[in-house]
């Protein structure tokens, strides 16, 4: 559809159909504010919709949540914004970087290295731990080192096999989010707990939980803004580029400014995804990272669904997210952008 | 009378200040992480005792709460890694074989004296045990208790038309087929309510009520132990008549009560009952207090209690019969055992976790947790069990008076069922759970099921290493080693 | 157009080390354990079994099956969620009346914790404290099996992913319809092509990109779908709800049987890699054609 408005009966159809979607969308939350103002009667007794017309309304439920009756509330809050900000910033940041050097550049490399890599990393780390008697942290990164150098250096030369290009650097990253997290989580858990006996504690940091949410969310931003730079028509960094003006310049002067749409949805995506991760949260940190997603698990209690405190803990979870959205759909209005920078 | 004043004011002052610098015993700079299951239950607990032992001890206690169901791995990991992250943990007793090449082991002085004696026996001397070392404390009770609606059983209507229909009067029933047949009465979905209300969804704690059933007719006196498995052999014996039995009519108990049973956990067994849906129900302390507290309940006032109901015939598995007793034996099954306390070896505060644990389960500081809604502390030292005045404050007296005698009983009865506690607890199990939702769906037949589950549990134990599996089981039923 | 600027190191390599060094740990540690038999509890020493794990794997129907479920509330949610999510954007993007509004309640699903969005679903269906079954009772269907039966369980479990993901959806596909160009719009319009013709042959189109990525993301992430099930149905009845991360879950922290679960970790990759290289090898040529 054009971005003229519609007209006649289809403006009404459509009026229709997200009135419907909107009940839709908007009913759960509804129901879940209006129960957390719920006493336990309020609940057992049968369906109520209206306070004050149904049931008595009591502000047990939001009581109990900010005191700390059930977890921590105000700790796990404010990791849950530092942690899910700066991931966010930083994830859409890189990844921004290198969706865009995936799209203007050419890169390519033989397969040859890219297994070169693996085998020498996984070798190495085998050899130093089985055979050199190396701790696992150490062996790690020695192998490590190694597989990255090695790897660099082989593809100077012209190797045999099949040559991989941009698609497949794309492919590989977004593979990264194939790979079931229960068992990389237990993983992590385990190479932090290594590292930290090394003398950078990891498990439980700041830097160990952010570093892995940006490593994570890397994949998704550079998924989805790729499609947005090549989206943008190339005749603008061409004329920039006779101008020569340098790329980074480009890049941070014209490039992004032009796909603010897309940078800004794929920032708040990054942000709701960091904000909600529930298995890594679990298992790096303990008692002082320890984010929003575990408090609100943790109303699933065995002894009982209160589901007063179930809908307090959603909502307050969601509220600074709304505000985010809030603030960001405002900013995706001026999609018209577009047509001015032209 | 200003001198007076100012004497007796600085006198208090004076003696304020001393009792702020008595720290006994004195743990200073000490900080202890605990963690448990994301609160109120159990956290709160740990929290209120905290505040105690911190005003004592002048030590520090951060309680750290995990969602339930991620709590398991979180403890084993933190174990198995070496990470002294936790000094004190609190667990369910069925981890317990798992964890306890990581514990330490309880200091010699706490297993002494009064306070130690109150402990009932069947926690003192089994559950907090293995291979004959006490590694953990219990810090709440746990059994399976049986609660009726007073004002139902009471109206003198229900007792004719209930007398005229099974021949017998209306009371709480002390065997499962009378049990079966109240459900059957008070199924009446026209007038909103339903026989009975059990826990029956997969993950939802449903494999306790299938125990609680099967308790009555597989614990043989003269067999202790037999339960699960053959204490000889390490055979599963789940799949025994005993056991056909009691899924049986865990599957009928299961059409008796609210159209959504099936996908019950115990939270929904409350509700239904505090709701008023059900005229009955089993299940832990928990139904009792929140069904009695007005501000949660429909029928506050009218919750009975009494103990689960029992069977006159137990089968022997060492005769393969049934046999018959001139009495209804009443067998208490201690579902779940009650959230347990331990230090692991790993940490480095071993001497001060044992004396926080030591102050939260001490008689004064646990009785008041007992009585304190929202704890999830329920009794487990008799003298629990014989304040009355201290439950009055949420059961109007007669409530008190069943609710305590029936918690007194689940722990002092003569024939007692002890939960299962096994290495690789959780493969069992799964495949129980798993087994049992699709007989609950109709999906197979209860000796089907039984057999299937028999069948996995035993290749699980050879895979596991059948003697290791028959030690662990011996130690965990309190029988001595072979 | 492509370059060979040397500063494209800079921009790329920041994002690759990061990946790496998060990502070759857990795959060389997954890797190795799948070859082993190991399991943390109860406590056995680790013994070499070579491919025995994903032989154990492929010979039980229960793997295969939970494959299956999965896929089913992959495909189905995902689809559904592109339907109606291109729908509102269309509707949003053309400026429907309460434009503002709708937005900005429509991204709201998509913050809330999977968790929450569980629990509250389970609140809702409830038949006896729920409003759900009030509303179906009185159009006249009391006491639907929602979350006991089957078939009613998956149709709950996808009705929930699609009220959560649809807007995310809706975001991608806004955002990609805000940076459609003016001027193609125009000519269409000067000569007269009907609104469906305008969506048929250029919006759907040049939106084809987005939708792409936008439908395989959502398929990847429904792959991991494991709080709604595990909060709603436990799995059950039996295994029937069952999905592959919720069956990991189980081996991996519930038995700690870590090279077991491994293996199943690598069989999930694999089967997920191979779903998406063939809908990406379907689509390419449609790709191609539009760019």
């Amino acid at each position: 559809m054009s971005a003229r408005a519609l007209t006649g009966s289809r403006r009404w159809l459509a009026l229709a159909g997200c009135l419907v979607w909107f009940a839709f969308t908007l009913f759960p939350l509804y129901w879940a504010a209006v129960t957390s103002f719920k006493s336990p009667i309020g609940v057992v007794g049968g369906a109520t919709y209206i306070p004050f017309v149904d049931f008595e309304p009591t502000m047990t439920a939001w009581y109990e949540l900010f005191s700390g009756q059930r977890g921590g509330f105000y700790d796990t809050f404010t990791a849950s914004m530092i942690v899910g900000l700066s991931a966010s910033v930083a994830a859409t940041a890189i990844g921004s970087m290198a969706a865009y050097a995936l799209v203007r550049f050419t890169f390519r490399f033989r397969l040859l290295s890219a297994l070169i890599f693996v085998v020498v990393a996984f070798g190495g780390f085998l050899l130093g731990r089985n055979v050199m008697g190396l701790g696992q942290g150490i062996a790690l990164i020695y192998a490590f080192i190694a597989a990255l150098a090695l790897a660099v250096i082989s593809s100077r030369f012209r190797l045999p096999g099949p040559e991989l290009g941009n698609k497949d650097i794309v492919f590989w990253f977004v593979s990264q989010r194939m790979f079931p997290p229960i068992v990389a989580a237990f993983a992590l858990y385990l190479m932090y707990t290594e590292v930290g006996k090394l003398g950078f504690k990891l498990v439980d940091s700041y830097i160990g939980l952010t570093f892995a949410y940006i490593a994570f969310s890397l994949p998704i931003v550079i998924w989805l803004m790729r499609d947005f730079f090549e989206a943008l028509p190339v005749e603008v960094e061409e004329a920039a580029m006779v101008d020569n003006v340098p790329t980074w310049r480009i890049f941070f002067g014209i490039v992004l400014p032009m796909s603010k749409p897309g940078l800004i949805a794929t920032f708040m995506i990054t942000l709701a995804f960091v904000w909600n991760e529930f298995l890594f949260a679990l298992f790096l940190t303990n008692s002082k990272w320890q984010t929003l997603p575990i408090l609100v698990a943790g109303q699933n209690s065995q002894r009982g669904d209160e589901w007063w405190s179930i809908s307090a803990a959603a909502l307050v979870a969601i509220i600074p997210m709304m505000v985010m959205a809030g603030v960001l759909s405002r900013l995706m209005r001026s999609g018209l952008l577009l047509g001015a920078i032209k | 009378m200003k001198k007076f004043l100012l004497a007796s004011v600085s006198m208090l002052a004076a003696l304020g200040a001393g009792n702020a610098f008595a720290c006994d015993p004195d743990y200073t700079g000490v900080e202890l992480t605990a963690t448990t299951q994301t609160g109120p239950y159990i956290a709160s607990a740990l929290q209120l005792a905290a505040k105690g032992w911190e005003e004592k001890t002048c030590g520090k206690v951060k309680v750290v709460e995990f969602p339930w169901s991620e709590l398991y791995p979180k403890i084993v990991t933190s174990l198995t890694s070496g990470e002294d992250a936790f000094d004190v943990i609190a667990f369910a007793p069925a981890w317990a074989p798992d964890f306890t090449d990581f514990l330490s082991e309880m200091p010699a002085a706490m297993q002494k004296g009064e306070a130690w004696e109150d402990i009932a026996p069947v926690y003192r001397e089994q559950l907090m045990v293995w291979n004959g070392k006490v590694l953990s404390q219990t810090m709440d009770g746990d059994a399976h208790t049986y609660s009726y609606r007073i004002d139902l059983f009471e109206n003198a209507d229900n007792q004719k038309a209930f007398k005229d229909k099974y021949g017998y009067d209306l009371a709480p029933p002390k065997t499962w087929k009378q049990y079966l047949d109240i459900a059957e009465f008070f199924n009446q979905p026209a007038k909103n309510l339903w026989g009975t209300a059990e826990a029956f969804r997969r993950g939802g704690q449903q494999f306790w009520f299938l125990f609680s059933h099967v308790a009555g007719y597989t614990s043989h006196p003269d067999n202790p132990g037999g339960m699960f498995f053959d204490p000889d052999t390490m055979d599963a014996q789940v799949n025994n008549p005993g056991w056909v039995r009691g899924l049986e009519e865990y599957i009928r108990a299961s059409k008796l009560a609210p159209p959504n049973a099936l996908n019950f956990s115990f939270g929904e067994v409350n509700a239904a009952f505090a709701g008023g849906q059900v005229a009955e129900s089993i299940g832990w302390g928990d139904t009792g207090v929140i069904g009695a507290d007005p501000k949660q309940s429909k029928v506050a006032g009218n919750v009975g209690s009494a103990s689960l109901p029992g069977s006159d015939e137990i089968w022997n598995y060492k005769t393969k019969k049934w046999d018959k007793f001139d009495h209804v034996v009443q067998t208490s099954f201690m579902a779940f055992g009650g959230w347990q306390a331990a230090v692991p070896e790993s940490s480095t505060k071993k001497e001060a976790a044992w004396n926080y644990i030591q102050y939260l389960t001490s008689p004064e500081v646990s009785g008041q947790a007992a009585i304190t809604g929202g704890t999830g502390v329920n009794p487990y030292r008799i003298s629990h069990t014989t304040n009355l005045d201290l439950w009055s404050k949420i059961f109007s007296p007669r409530e008190a008076k069943e609710y305590l005698g029936a918690q007194k009983e689940a722990v002092t009865a003569k024939n007692i069922a002890l939960d299962m506690r096994l290495p690789g607890y959780f493969s069992y199990t799964e495949i129980l759970e798993i087994e049992l939702s699709k007989a609950l769906a109709g999906e197979s037949t209860p000796q089907q099921a039984l057999d299937s589950v028999a069948e996995q549990w035993n290749k699980l134990t050879d895979e596991f290493g059948r003697d290791k599996q028959l030690a662990a089981y011996r130690a965990s039923m309190g029988l001595p080693k072979k | 157009m492509t370059r060979n600027d040397p500063i494209k190191h800079f921009f790329i390599w920041p994002a690759l080390l990061i990946v790496l060094i998060i990502s070759i740990f857990p795959l060389v540690y997954s890797l190795t354990t799948s070859f082993m038999s190991m399991r943390l509890v109860p406590p056995t020493p680790a013994r070499f079994v070579g491919f025995g794990n994903y032989v154990e794997l492929l010979s039980n129907p229960r793997f295969w099956h939970v494959a299956g479920t999965t896929t089913l509330i992959a495909f189905l949610s995902v689809g559904l969620q592109y339907v109606i999510g291109l729908s509102v954007a269309l509707a949003l993007n053309a400026r429907v009346p309460g434009e503002g509004l709708f937005r900005f309640v429509f991204l709201l699903p998509m913050l809330v914790a999977p968790v929450a969005v569980a629990l509250i679903a389970r609140q809702v269906l409830n038949p006896t404290m729920g409003p759900l079954n009030e509303f179906m009772t009185f159009l006249g269907f009391p006491n639907l099996p929602f979350l006991t039966q089957t078939s009613w369980a998956l149709g709950s479990i996808i009705v929930v992913e699609v009220w959560q993901w649809t807007p995310f959806v809706i975001l991608m596909l806004l955002a990609g319809l805000q940076t459609l160009p003016e001027d193609v719009y125009e000519a269409a319009a000067l000569e007269n092509a009907s609104a469906w013709q305008q969506f048929r042959d250029i919006t759907f189109p040049m939106l084809l990109p987005v939708s792409v990525a936008v439908v395989f993301i959502r398929l990847i992430e429904s792959y991991k779908i494991i709080d709604t099930v595990f909060v709603m149905t436990g799995g059950g009845p039996g295994i029937s709800t069952e999905t592959l991360t919720l069956f990991a879950y189980q081996e991996g922290f519930k038995k700690f049987n870590l090279g077991y679960t491994s293996a199943l970790s690598f069989l999930f990759l694999i089967v997920i890699t191979v779903i998406g290289m063939v809908y990406l090898a379907i689509l390419r040529p449609y790709l191609e054609k539009h760019k």
